[in-house]
C-alpha cells in the first residue's frame, strides 16, 4: 500500500529563502496555469486552462490581482429577507402578549420556512459568484476572509442580511489593507452578535470578542496576558448593535463604555476599541500572523519560519496592505516550486466549485450544498470561531465518501444538463468514438488532471474504457460509450490527486 | 499544523494489505475475544466530550456556599431545585436521569479537575485535555498512545471510532488509524454503477502514486481505501441490532445509540468518542446549558439501558470532560466568561459510585476562577491503570496518583 513505517513524508523541492519571493523565470504550461487558477481561485473549465496556459504568468496574475470593479453578478441573495429579523422579534411581541398555541405553531413554522429559504438562497448565491465572478481572486480572499474573522448565520441571532453585509465588507476589501479590516469587523454588527460584544458593558466586559480579536484574528497565543484580554474587553464595552426592531445597525454607546485607564499591551490611557486595535497591528506578532495565514492558504501548511518572516517583512513594509502581497506571492517562485504544486488539500468549497467550473455548470444545486454539508463546510457556517482547521483534517472516512459521492452525482448531473446544451463540457469530454481508447484516456486525464496520472492509473483507466466480455462490465461499444465515457470520467476525478489543490 | 504533520506520520505508518476483507471474516467468526470474559481486553471506553467549556457550577451546584449565589444572582441554581448529593453540592435539575443513575450507584463524580497554569483558549485548552500535555505540543492523543500500546489487529478498521465530523486529537495515534463518522447515514458510496466501475473505482482511488510529490498524497489514498471498504463493512458487523431502549430524538441520543450499537456488535471496538455541545455559554447560559444538560442526562439513560440488555453495561465505561469551567461571576449577559476546573463525570461499568475531589473554594480564587484541587491526569491514569490495565507510563506522562473510582 502506501508509504511504511520507517519513510516519513519528506516534502518536495528545497527552500532558497534569498530567492523564495523572487518572481518566478521558468517555463509557463498548463499545470501551472491550473495551478494558479486554482489556488488564486476556484480552478477553471479546461477552455479555461488553455487560455490562460496561452498567455503569461505576469499577465495572468495581473489579471487576476487587477481586477473588474463591476462583475455584472446579482449583489443580494434573491430570496434573502431582509425584514426577517424585524419578523421574528415581532413575532416573539405577539408570543408575549397571550395569544393562542396555535397562532404561536404557525409563527414558528413561517419563520422556520422563510429561514431554510433565505439560508438555501443566501449560500447559493455567494457559490453561485464562486463559479461566475470574472474576478475570481476576490471571491477568494473573500473566502479567506470569511473563515478567518468568523461568524456564523443565525447563531446569536445573526440575520442572513447580516451574514451577507459581513461578507461584502470582505469582498469590497478582498485585497484592501488587513488594519482597515479589523477596525470594520469590530464595528460589524454580525461579529458583535457573534462574540457576544453587543451587550458587552462597563460593569460586566464580555471577554469573547477581545480574545478572538489576538487569539484567533491578529496575534495567536503567547502574544498577551489574561490581562490583556481583560484590558481590552473593557476597550470594547459600548461597541453594540441596534436591536432588530431599530435597524440593527452598528453604535457606540458611551453610557456602558468603559472610559477609565487601561493597561494594554504596550498602550496606556483611557483606550477605546478602535485605539486597541491599532495597538495589536504595532505588534511584530501581526505581520507574521497574517504571513502564516496567506502562506497556508495559498501556497502549502507548514511553512518554514525563515519564509514566514519574509512574507511578514513584505506585509509591514506595505503597511498591512495586501494587493501588493498577493500580487508579489502569485509570481513567487515558491509559489510555483514543487513543494507547494498539490500540497494542499481542496477544502470542500473548491472541490465543489472546481468541479463545477470543470464541466461548465454554472449554478449550485440544492445536491451539492447538502453535499458541502457532509463534506463539513458550508459558507456562512463555520463550525466556531476558529473557522475551518484545513488540511488533513478535512479528511476522513465521512468526507471522502461524501466527495465521491458528489463527483458521482455530478457527472450524472452533467449529462442531463449537456443534453438540453446547457453546459459545454462537450468541448472537452471526448463524445467521440472515432478516437481510441488511449487517446481518450489521455484527453480526459489532460482535462481533469493536466496530466497527473501516474502510468499504472492511466492504463487502468484505459481498461476500464475497453471493457471485457470476461466481467460484468462488456466490451465498449456504440450502445454504452456514453455511459461508459461518463464512468471514464467519474474515475478519473476519483484518482487522489483529485483532491488536491 | 502539527497534527496535519502527525497525521501523515500516523497515516503513512499503518499497514494494511490490500483486500483485506479476510480479517471481517475472521472476526465474525471468531470465538470468545482474548483475555477473561470482562477482563481488561473486553473493555471500552467512552469519552464525552462536553465541547465548548462546561460552566461546572451549574453542573454540580455548590449551593451549600454563600458565595456562590453572590456572584450569581440571576443564573444561580436555587437550593430548592438543586438534585442534592449531599449538604453541600447538588446537581443541575435537569439531570434527574443521571441522579438516578449516582443513586444506584453507577456514577462517580470528580469535582474540581483541571491542571497547573490553566489556559482560557478554547483550543488550546481543549488540545491540553485530548493530549494530556500542558506544557509542550504534543502531536498524539493519549488515547491514541494507549491504542498504540495495546496490541490491537493491525487489520481491524474500527479499532476506535469517533462519532464525529472531523478525527478528535484524543485519538491520533502512531499505528492506529481511527474512522471519524459522525453518522451511520451518508457512510457509504451512493455509486450503483456495474460491478467493473466499481472494481476500477476501488484501484485507482487507493493508488498513491502520481507524477508529483504532495504531502497529502498518501493519505488521500489510504483513508479512500478505509471509508470505501469501512463504509461497506460496519453496517454488515452491527446489522441486526436491536434495542427497546428509548433514545432522546437529539445528536447525543443519536450518538450514543450508534455507540451501543457498535459495542454490542462484532467490531471488536475499543474506544468511541461522542461530541456534544456548544457549551459556550456567554450569554443567556441557562436555556442553553439546561437543555444540554438534560439531554446528555437522558441520552446516558438510555444508554445504560441499552447496554443492560445486551449484557454489555459492565464492561462500558463513560467518561466526560470538557475544556475548562467558566468564571465564576456571571457576566452582564446572565452568561459566563472563560474559566478554569470543572467536573468530570464517569458512569457504568465497574464504577464504584460517589463523590470524589474536593469542590474548589469560592472564596479562594484565581483572578476570578476556582482553582482545581484534581489533576485531570489523575482521572486518566486511572482510567489507564485501572480500567484497561495498561500502565500509564508513556501513555500519561508524569506521575499521577491514580484513585478508587472503579470497583
Amino acid at each position: 500500500m502506501t508509504g511504511s513505517t520507517n519513510t516519513p513524508y519528506r516534502p518536495a523541492g528545497t527552500l532558497s529563502i534569498s530567492t523564495a519571493l523572487q518572481p518566478y523565470q521558468g517555463p509557463w504550461n498548463k499545470r501551472l496555469a491550473a495551478h494558479l487558477l486554482r489556488r488564486a481561485g476556484f480552478g477553471g473549465s479546461p477552455e479555461e486552462i488553455d487560455r490562460v496556459a496561452a498567455t503569461s504568468m505576469n499577465a495572468a496574475v495581473d489579471a487576476l490581482v487587477h481586477y473588474p470593479k463591476d462583475t455584472g453578478l446579482p449583489g443580494q441573495p434573491s430570496e434573502m429577507d431582509p425584514q426577517y429579523a424585524q419578523e421574528v422579534a415581532l413575532a416573539f411581541q405577539a408570543r408575549s402578549r397571550a395569544v393562542d398555541d396555535a397562532t404561536v405553531q404557525m409563527q414558528r413554522m413561517q419563520i422556520q420556512q422563510s429561514r431554510q429559504k433565505a439560508n438555501l438562497s443566501t449560500i447559493g448565491w455567494w457559490l453561485d459568484r464562486m463559479i461566475n465572478s470574472p474576478a475570481p481572486l476576490q471571491e477568494k480572499m473573500t473566502l479567506l476572509w470569511h473563515g478567518h474573522f468568523t461568524s456564523a448565520m443565525f447563531q446569536k441571532g445573526i440575520t442572513p442580511k447580516e451574514m451577507v453585509d459581513q461578507n461584502w465588507l470582505f469582498r469590497s476589501n478582498a485585497l484592501g489593507n488587513v488594519r482597515e479590516i479589523t477596525h470594520a469587523v469590530s464595528r460589524d454588527p454580525a461579529m458583535l452578535k457573534y462574540l457576544d460584544n453587543a451587550r458587552s458593558n462597563k460593569d460586566h466586559p464580555n471577554e469573547n470578542y477581545a480574545r478572538e480579536l489576538m487569539e484567533l484574528f491578529t496575534l495567536g497565543i503567547g502574544n498577551y496576558t489574561e490581562n490583556d484580554i481583560r484590558e481590552s474587553a473593557r476597550a470594547f464595552t459600548g461597541y453594540s448593535v441596534y436591536g432588530p426592531l431599530r435597524g440593527g445597525a452598528f453604535y457606540f454607546n458611551p453610557k456602558i463604555h468603559d472610559d477609565g485607564n487601561k493597561a494594554f499591551l504596550n498602550a496606556r490611557g483611557p483606550l477605546d476599541g478602535d485605539q486597541v486595535v491599532d495597538c495589536i497591528f504595532r505588534q511584530p506578532a501581526a505581520s507574521r500572523w497574517f504571513a502564516q495565514k496567506f502562506l497556508n492558504f495559498f501556497v502549502y501548511n507548514e511553512p518554514e519560519p525563515q519564509l514566514i518572516d519574509a512574507v511578514a517583512e513584505q506585509i509591514k513594509k506595505n503597511d498591512f496592505q495586501i494587493a501588493p502581497v498577493m500580487s508579489m506571492l502569485l509570481r513567487s517562485n515558491v509559489f510555483y516550486s514543487d513543494r507547494a504544486y498539490r500540497a494542499l488539500v481542496k477544502s470542500p468549497v473548491e472541490f465543489v466549485i472546481g468541479t463545477q467550473k470543470l464541466f461548465g455548470l454554472k449554478e449550485v444545486t440544492p445536491q451539492a450544498i447538502g453535499a458541502l454539508n457532509r463534506m463539513g463546510q458550508v459558507p456562512f457556517h463555520p463550525p466556531s470561531v476558529k473557522g475551518w482547521d484545513g488540511g488533513a483534517t478535512w479528511l476522513n472516512s465521512q468526507t471522502v465518501l461524501a466527495r465521491e459521492n458528489f463527483l458521482n452525482f455530478t457527472v450524472t448531473y452533467a449529462a442531463q444538463q449537456m443534453k438540453s446544451a446547457t453546459m459545454s463540457a462537450s468541448a472537452w469530454m471526448p463524445m467521440t468514438p472515432s478516437l481510441s481508447t488511449k487517446d481518450t484516456t489521455l484527453k480526459l486525464v489532460d482535462a481533469i488532471l493536466q496530466g497527473d496520472a501516474a502510468p499504472a492509473s492511466m492504463a487502468k483507466l484505459q481498461a476500464y474504457l475497453e471493457g471485457d466480455d470476461s466481467s460484468a462490465l462488456g466490451q465498449l461499444s456504440g450502445e454504452n460509450f456514453e455511459e461508459r465515457m461518463r464512468g471514464a470520467a467519474y474515475l478519473s476525478m476519483a484518482m487522489p490527486a483529485y483532491q488536491l489543490n | 499544523m502539527k497534527r496535519n504533520r502527525f497525521l501523515l506520520g500516523a497515516v503513512s505508518g499503518l499497514t494494511v494489505a490490500v483486500n483485506a476483507d479476510s480479517f471481517f471474516a475472521k472476526a465474525l467468526a471468531a470465538p470468545a475475544l482474548p483475555g477473561l470474559p470482562g477482563g481488561a481486553d473486553d473493555r471500552i471506553l467512552v469519552l464525552v466530550n462536553m465541547q465548548g467549556g462546561n460552566d461546572g457550577l451549574n453542573t454540580v451546584v455548590p449551593y451549600g456556599m454563600q458565595q456562590y449565589y453572590r456572584y450569581r444572582p440571576s443564573i444561580g441554581v436555587t437550593p430548592h431545585d438543586v438534585l442534592s448529593l449531599n449538604a453541600q453540592v447538588g446537581l443541575n435539575p435537569e439531570m434527574k436521569s443521571l441522579k438516578a443513575m449516582y443513586d444506584a450507584g453507577s456514577v462517580a463524580i470528580v469535582q474540581g479537575v483541571g491542571y497547573p497554569k490553566p489556559d482560557h483558549s478554547h483550543f488550546r485548552s481543549t488540545e491540553i485535555w485530548q493530549t494530556a500535555e500542558p506544557d509542550h505540543i504534543e502531536s498524539t492523543g493519549w488515547l491514541g498512545r494507549y491504542l498504540d500500546s495495546a496490541n490491537l489487529p493491525a487489520s481491524n478498521l474500527f479499532n476506535a471510532v469517533a462519532i464525529a465530523q472531523v478525527l478528535p486529537e484524543a485519538l491520533i495515534a502512531r499505528k492506529v488509524d481511527v474512522p471519524a463518522i459522525p453518522a451511520l447515514q451518508g457512510y457509504g458510496l451512493a455509486s450503483d454503477k456495474a460491478a467493473g466501475q466499481r472494481m476500477a473505482f476501488s484501484s485507482l482511488v487507493s493508488d498513491g502514486r502520481a507524477p508529483f510529490q504532495s504531502p497529502y498524497l498518501a493519505t488521500v489514498a489510504e483513508i479512500e481505501d478505509h471509508a470505501q471498504r469501512g463504509s461497506e463493512e460496519l453496517p454488515k458487523l452491527i446489522a441486526g441490532y436491536k434495542t427497546d431502549a428509548s433514545y432522546p430524538a437529539t445528536p447525543i441520543g443519536r450518538s450514543l445509540a450508534l455507540a451501543a450499537q457498535i459495542i454490542g456488535s462484532k467490531t471488536q471496538t475499543r474506544v468511541i468518542y461522542v461530541q456534544h455541545g456548544s457549551f459556550d455559554t456567554h450569554a443567556a447560559q441557562k436555556g442553553t446549558q439546561d437543555r444540554l444538560l438534560r439531554e446528555l442526562s437522558d441520552g446516558l439513560k438510555a444508554f445504560y439501558d441499552d447496554l443492560a440488555q445486551h449484557g454489555n453495561d459492565k464492561r462500558t465505561l463513560t467518561m466526560t470532560f470538557s475544556e475548562f469551567g467558566r468564571r465564576v461571576a456571571e457576566n452582564a449577559s446572565r452568561g459566563t466568561d472563560h474559566g478554569e476546573a470543572g467536573p468530570m463525570m464517569l458512569v457504568g461499568g465497574g464504577v464504584k459510585g460517589g463523590l470524589y475531589g474536593e469542590h474548589p473554594s469560592l472564596d479562594d480564587l484565581d483572578n476570578g476562577d476556582i482553582k482545581f484541587t484534581v489533576d485531570f491526569r489523575s482521572v486518566y491514569s486511572t482510567v489507564v491503570e485501572k480500567w484497561f490495565a495498561r500502565p500509564s507510563q508513556g501513555i500519561i506522562a508524569g506521575s499521577f496518583p491514580t484513585m478508587p473510582l472503579l470497583a
